[in-house]
């Protein structure tokens, strides 16, 4: 199992010293071994971070191993084509260790079928060249007609290459999204706090994810019925990982959403849960944990996930 | 006067094929070379769904130089900000801006080529308006703590940016080509003006014209600031100069300049792949200044007395450039 680590920013009193602070654990976690470091679009608290894909390429140049993940990405505010630009940019920088989750709609106030569009493009976009996209909430270009495929589509090959210095004030029917992801098969999640996702997820093979604010329950019970969706599609466990986040009281108590009680007790809850429920990355949401913390979870619960 | 600059790894060169993870790499490398040689500033320019993978977000790409240095600069060179939702542009300002301890100037343009626009779906046709209230829009959020703005094609109520930068006002240049009608623009807006390459003589009458729009404007000559990109060739001879400039021609100018539409006439109309002999590609040929040592230092003292603020040199000879012309400018 992979563990990573993810922030409640409302920790720091502001940005400046809050993220440096953030940055030097990012260095001591990645030395003891922590796979994966999530960044969470947010823009209600001084420190938050609206950019996650800027804050994670300047962690790119900090870091050697650690997986650099934008998590809780909203569809409303950045366009489509920026946000498959971001993930790739982030890719190059980091040679392969970006990935990308979404927030649920239900936290955007936005449809269902608009977060699984802007999936279906930005994925769409870096395993093919040219293409041109018709959904109910985007279109790309813009002048892709009503009567162009749903979904994601590709130029048929016809006539000599016109290469793109001799296009004119034309704008073609199909573009490329550019640089594509450093790797081929960049991690995308999605929140599956709406059963119209959790279901469109698993039968597209898109990885799920529950996050630190779910009852533990709550996060059991969906990513279990994630699996029985997936199984009944097709869908095997090595298409996707299952992503897991939870705060953790380590020598504190337990709570509803907040795992809790001696290394030990942390250990058998992650197991269980992963009995239960298939994950594979499990993220440690940190709130106010110490430094300490962060070395006894690593020498004495993340070593011994696999034992 | 300041000397900013960058690097070509954010783009691969069709007669010089190389790996985009290694062009990375270098830029980052060039820039802390930069830094180490005494460059004041760094950046990257921008452009979308390229062949030649050209670098989408420059402010992304600040973000790692920004991790690698400590006292540079860094710039973009321009950002298309009519692509771009302003508060977008402006949390990803600040969060740089925060990170790299205050270091973040804006060079901002409005971009020309007409499917970066369609494919990121935005309107070409507004671009100049949005890109003047997108900037006031940055301006009022990272100077104010909350703010409200009604423009024609952006509205705010009691609006906060987070994060607070360290900046408040992020610097912002207008990058507004070389036309006469850009620099009134940018002059009656009080914006700070950051031309585009050419030669001297045009450079200068573009100034005194963004310069007498502002003062018209009210604005008072110390807010009025203006830079230049200037690219430079140096040989030992003027032959040798001369070479260099026909291999960047050839291998990037060429297809840049002629083949998107970068060249634009006296009607505002865009000119695709017009003959080289056209005399709007034959001034941007000439602004590519080749020279000695010391020709080029006579020619930038030009730009230095006519109160440029800062130079934007090209991304190659940055050893020489350090050696013996920067030590001429202190």
């Amino acid at each position: 199992m992979r563990v990573g680590l993810s922030w409640d920013m409302d920790r720091f009193e502001e940005a400046g010293a809050g993220w440096q602070d953030l940055l030097a654990e990012v260095a001591q976690a990645e030395q003891m071994g922590f796979h994966s470091f999530w960044i969470h679009e947010a823009r209600e608290r001084a420190a938050d971070c609206p950019e996650p894909a800027t804050f994670l390429t300047y962690l790119s140049q900090k870091t050697k191993s650690g997986q650099l993940r934008i998590a809780g990405r909203r569809v409303t505010r950045a366009l489509p084509a920026h946000i498959a630009e971001e993930v790739s940019v982030l890719d190059t920088f980091s040679r392969g260790r970006a990935g990308l989750a979404f927030a649920p709609a239900s936290r955007q106030g936005v449809a269902p079928a608009h977060v699984h569009e802007m999936i279906d493009f930005v994925t769409s976009s870096w395993a093919v060249d040219e293409m041109r996209y018709r959904g109910e909430h985007l279109r790309f270009p813009t002048h892709t007609p009503d009567d162009a495929p749903p979904g994601a589509s590709v130029p048929e090959v016809e006539g000599d290459y016109r290469p793109q210095w001799e296009w004119g004030p034309e704008t073609p029917d199909f573009l490329s999204i550019t640089p594509k992801p450093y790797g081929s098969h960049t991690p995308v999640a999605v929140e599956i706090d709406d059963d119209e996702t959790l279901e469109w997820a698993a039968q597209q093979g898109i990885s799920p994810m529950v996050g630190a604010d779910m009852p533990t329950a709550e996060a059991a019970d969906r990513l279990a019925r994630y699996r029985e969706v997936a199984d009944k599609a097709g869908r095997t466990r090595r298409e996707v990982e299952a992503v897991l986040e939870r705060r953790i009281a380590l020598d504190g108590e337990a709570d509803e959403r907040r795992l809790g009680g001696s290394p030990r007790d942390i250990l058998n809850a992650i197991r269980s849960l992963r009995g239960s429920t298939g994950i594979s990355h499990f993220v440690w949401r940190r709130g106010e944990a110490t430094p300490m913390d962060l070395y006894r979870f690593a020498s004495e619960v993340q070593v011994l996930l696999q034992a | 006067m300041e000397f900013w600059t960058t690097s070509i790894g954010v783009a691969k060169m069709r007669p010089m094929p190389s790996a985009l993870g290694a062009g990375y790499e270098n830029f980052v490398r060039d820039a802390v070379q930069a830094e180490a040689l005494g460059f004041d500033g760094f950046g990257s320019g921008e452009h979308h769904f390229m062949y030649d993978e050209f670098m989408p977000l420059p402010l992304q790409a600040a973000a790692a130089v920004a991790a690698a240095t400590s006292r540079i600069r860094l710039s973009t060179n321009a950002m298309l900000l009519p692509l771009y939702d302003p508060m977008e542009a402006a949390e990803m300002a600040a969060s740089l801006d925060v990170l790299s301890g205050g270091r973040v100037s804006l060079g901002l343009g409005m971009g020309y080529r007409p499917y970066e626009f369609d494919g990121l779906g935005t309107s070409k046709r507004t671009r100049g308006a949005r890109l003047r209230e997108a900037m006031e829009v940055i301006r009022l959020a990272t100077s104010q703590e909350r703010f409200s703005y009604e423009g024609k094609h952006y509205q705010y109520e009691n609006e906060t940016l987070i994060p607070r930068p360290i900046q408040q006002p992020i610097d912002q240049w207008f990058c507004g080509g070389t036309s006469l009608q850009g620099a009134r623009r940018a002059g009656h807006a009080g914006l700070g003006y950051w031309l585009a390459n050419s030669p001297f003589d045009h450079t200068e009458n573009i100034v005194k014209e963004y310069r007498q729009a502002g003062k018209e404007a009210g604005f008072d000559e110390s807010q009025l600031r203006v830079a230049a990109f200037k690219d430079v060739c140096i040989g030992s001879t003027i032959e040798e100069a001369e070479g260099l400039r026909k291999m960047l021609i050839e291998s990037f100018y060429d297809e840049h300049i002629l083949g998107y539409g970068y060249l634009v006439d006296e009607d505002g109309k865009n000119l695709y792949n017009p003959p080289q002999e056209h005399p709007l590609y034959q001034r941007f040929i000439q602004s590519l200044y080749c020279g000695t040592i010391e020709m080029v230092v006579e020619e930038l003292k030009r730009y230095e007395a006519l109160g440029m603020e800062m130079v934007f040199l090209p991304s190659q000879q940055h050893e020489l450039i350090a050696k013996e012309v920067l030590p001429e400018f202190k």
